[in-house]
Formats: C-alpha cells, structure tokens, sequence
C-alpha cells in the first residue's frame, strides 16, 4: 500500500533523495566509463587490446581519485573471461589504508591473478560484483564488506555490467567506495529526530543508520521486510512496515530506506 | 574488490606490512622466514629488491639487506645475478619441520599460550559477530570455501584454515578484525596449525569447521565463539606437548645450521 500524505509512519521522502545524491552521480560516472569501453571495444576492423584498454580506463579513473573530498578507493573495469581473457584493469587510491604505500602518482594498478591454470587462482565471475549485474543486466551494489584483498577497508562495490553491440557481455565497470566516507557524507543528510532512520542494501544490511543500536553491516531484522527486499520493481512509493515503520526504495540505487522508532535493546 | 580473487592474497599483503618496535632485523627475518615456511611466498618466487623490501617493511635497507643474507645462509633464499636477477625463494617443503622445531624449542609455554589467548580473542569473536552478520549469501560462499579445501597434506590442510578463519572474520563486518586476523596468521599461522600433519587432526579440523558454519547458519554466536576458540586452545596444547617431546629428545636443530637434525615427534 502506498501512504498518503496523512500517513502515521515516519516520512522518508526526503532521505530517499539524499541517498540518491550521494550514490546517482557515481552510478552516472559508470555509465559514461561503460559507453566509453564499449565504444573502444566496438571499433571495426581492430582487436581489442589490454594494454590499450588498461591506458583508457586509468585515465578515466585518475580523474576520480583527484578528488579530495570523494569516496572512491577503488575503480577500473573487470574483463569478461571471453573478452580479453581474465583480466582486471583496476586501480587503488585515495583515502584508504593502503595509502602509505602508494606511488607518488597517488594511485597504484591492482596486481592479480590471471592464469586460470595456478592453484591460487580465483573464478571472479563467481563473486557477486560481477555475478548479480551479470545476471540482471542492471547495476549493482555490493556491500558493505571488509575488502581484505586491496585496502583491508569497509567497503561498498557498485559495478554496472558493459555489453558489446547491445547484448554481448564483454564487462563490468566499478567503483569501490569507502564506507567511512559515506558515513560522513550520509548521516547529516538523514536528519536527527526522534525519528532513526536506516540505509540498507537489498539483503537488508544496514549500510549507514542514525540508530545508535544499529551497527554498520548488521542485518536488520523487521517482520515483513524481507518480502518488501525480495521484490524490488514491487513498490515506487513509501510502504508501512509493521505498523511503526517506512520502507522506501531509493530510486535505482538498489538501497532503500527504513525510518521508524530507534531500536530498544533488551535489558539482560 | 570483494573477497579473495586469489586465496590468501591478504596475508601476503600483511607479510610486507610496516614493521614497528624494537629488534626490526630480526622481525624481519622471522616474517620472511615464516612466509616460506608457510607457503606463503612459493618456492621459486622473486623477493622484492632490499630497497624496495626495506621501503615495504619500514627499516633501512640494511636491515632488510641483513636479513636477506641470513635468509641465504639458511638456504631460505638464493640470489642470482644480472638482468632477471634478485632474490628467489628456494624452499620445496624439505626442512621446514626443523625449522618449526627450532621455533617450538624457542616460544616459551607461557608465550605459546599467550598467543593462543590473543588468537582466541580475534578470532572468537569473529565468529561470534559472524553469526549475526552472515547472510544465505555469505554461507553459501563460506561452504564453497570449504568443499574447495583439499585436506590431504598438512600444507593444503593450513592454507585451508587460514582461508576458513579469513572469511569468518571478514563476516564479521570490523575492518579491524580482519586486519588482525591476517597479521596473526602472517605471525604465528604456520606454527599455530603445525598439528595438521596428523591425518586424525586435518579430520577433526574439517569437522569442526562444518560445525562452524552450522552454528553460523543456526545464529549461534555463543557456540561459534566456542567451538573457535577450544579449536585454537587445542592446536596450543598440541604444540606444547610437541615441544615436550622436542625437550626431552634434548635437540635443536639450530636454524640453517649443519647440527645434527632431530625429527618432531608428533604427540598422541
């Protein structure tokens, strides 16, 4: 059921266009750098070259890593196995743990793993950054999670799948965004009333929440919310959820927002 | 990017992390010697250059240059001249049991236990978090972990804990544990699992780490804290009866020295 405007429940409207403040210009980034790697793939009469492709994504990226006050830690393009064989084009930089170390161009080529035949070697098109827009043909977000292989950060992945010719998958294009950052950038966005307000990704894990109770990366645990989670096109509008509270998806962003009364904890 | 796109990629990352307080030369030698030991750095492989490692490590190039020399010594390294020049691992698992020896008679019981201890408090709550954190996802991903895990060496059996252990922890959602979990095990992992060369322990091990992913899937935390951690307090008590056995046999083999070597007997 959509509210209307004499609903009981907290509104979320306004926090509904903060996340996508924060999280539609990166998407739109990606969607400029995946027209770009397509437009370079899609040249008659060439054969696509990693090193070619590598010089084209780094420079797209360094572009971003510029930024002082942004987010990004991580960027590049992730090849389709059929494309140009395992390949990650991928950079780290800016404001990460791995910082200390980096090169005096202020950003560092992520060195991986690409013989499919060594016994270290890992299936990428398995994990979920790749996998879920892979299969949706949509964007993604994935996280937040602790990204133990770059920058040991709290991390958010959001990738958007890149097709050549309209329907040959050839890619993914990411970013890999710091957590703290968007804490930073988020909260005094979500208002500070009686009213906690939550930010959760579609399996429920609250990526940011003005609840104290509500940890970073915790499940949220409300009667009815996973039916709300498992059908994302299900609602545009802002729904009541288990009386006290509202659910409202953010947009395309794939993240939505709970507000309602904070959580009490149990007297043990 | 998310998770381990080559397995145990973040403990090598924590081998070449900056070294801090006293006794760096040794520090030095200790990780590196550990590493190969380990498995971490494969036998054939090219150290960085003694500039580049001190830069890595944070000490002065000769420190590292010490250490590399001691590695040699000890048969640990070799170095070849010229343009493919440098530093390679020349460890094929032949003397590793002496040089773990060496290290048992070495840790004192009160030391080993500390370990243990510290261990236990990382890695115990890890898996307590866990419990509460992991999605359907997340379990999936973690049995997958395991029915890639080969159990028939005691090699395969270590790096397969460390990579159990290291995706328990990052479902934990604290950066900090992570990065703990990776320096312990960079530390002291090659030590703590030396009890997997028995057959009877990699089963047990195994078992213990299905019931772990039980207890994640049943929200158990308390169990999983438990099972985790007399996990470690057992592997402890194994390496103190070893070392027991080590006294009374009254021998070191003194590392990379041409004394007479003394075999570990494995306790009962």
């Amino acid at each position: 059921m959509t509210i209307t405007p004499e609903q009981k429940t907290p509104r979320t409207g306004a926090c509904v266009t903060s996340v996508a403040a924060v999280f539609d210009p990166v998407f739109a980034r990606l969607e400029q750098w995946a027209d770009l790697v397509e437009r370079y793939a899609a040249r008659p009469g060439t054969v696509a070259d990693r090193a070619e492709l590598d010089s084209l994504v780094e420079e797209l990226v360094r572009r971003e890593f510029a930024d002082p006050v942004g987010c990004v830690i991580g960027a590049g393009f992730v090849s389709a196995p059929g494309f140009l064989g395992w390949h990650l084009a991928w950079w780290l930089g800016g404001q990460n743990a791995a910082s200390p170390r980096l090169p005096a161009n202020g950003i560092r080529h992520l060195e991986t793993l690409e013989d499919p035949l060594d016994e270290n070697f890992r299936d990428y098109t398995a994990l979920e950054w790749w996998r879920v827009p892979a299969q949706t043909g949509r964007r993604h977000i994935t996280g937040p999670y602790v990204d133990y292989l770059c920058t040991d950060e709290y991390t958010l992945t959001l990738t958007l799948p890149v097709y050549r010719g309209g329907n040959e998958l050839i890619g993914v294009v990411g970013i890999d965004l710091s957590v703290d950052e968007i804490e930073r950038d988020l909260v005094p966005l979500l208002g500070a009333d009686a009213v906690a307000v939550t930010v959760i990704n579609a399996s429920g894990r609250v990526v940011v929440s003005t609840d104290t109770h509500l940890a970073t990366g915790a499940l949220l645990r409300l009667p009815g919310l996973t039916k709300l989670l498992a059908d994302p096109a299900s609602t545009d509008g802002a729904v009541g959820l288990h009386g006290a509270h509202t659910f409202q998806w953010c947009g395309r962003t794939e993240l939505a927002v709970v507000a309602g009364p904070a959580a009490v904890l149990a007297p043990s | 990017m998310p998770q381990s796109i080559r397995a145990g990629s973040g403990t090598r990352a924590a081998i070449f992390a900056p070294l801090d307080g006293a006794g760096r030369a040794e520090l030095v030698l200790q990780r590196l010697t550990d590493a190969i030991v380990l498995g971490v750095l494969h036998d054939g492989e090219r150290l960085p250059s003694e500039a580049e490692l001190a830069r890595q490590l944070g000490v002065a190039t000769v420190t590292a240059r010490e250490a590399l020399e001691i590695l040699r010594r000890n048969n640990l390294v070799h170095t070849k001249r010229g343009r493919d020049g440098g530093s390679f691992v020349t460890f094929a698992g032949e003397g590793s049991t002496n040089l773990q020896d060496d290290r048992l008679l070495a840790w004192s019981r009160v030391h080993l236990r500390d370990l243990g201890v510290h261990y236990s408090a990382i890695a115990g709550l890890a898996a307590e978090l866990a419990a509460d954190r992991a999605s359907a996802a997340d379990i999936d991903n973690l049995e997958r972990v395991l029915d890639r895990t080969d159990a028939g060496t005691a090699d395969a059996a270590r790096r397969g804990q460390g990579t159990f252990r290291l995706e328990v922890a990052a479902l934990s959602h604290s950066a900090r544990l992570v990065r703990e979990e990776l320096r312990l095990q960079a530390e002291f992992g090659a030590l703590l699992w030396l009890g997997l060369r028995e057959p009877l322990r990699r089963k047990r091990c195994r078992a213990v780490q299905r019931e772990t992913v039980a207890a994640l899937v049943a929200e158990d935390g308390a169990l999983a804290r438990q099972l985790t951690v007399s996990q470690i307090t057992e592997s402890i008590e194994w390496l103190i009866e070893a070392k027991s056995l080590l006294e009374q046999k009254g021998g070191s083999t003194m590392t990379g020295s041409t004394t007479e070597a003394v075999r570990t007997v494995a306790p009962a």
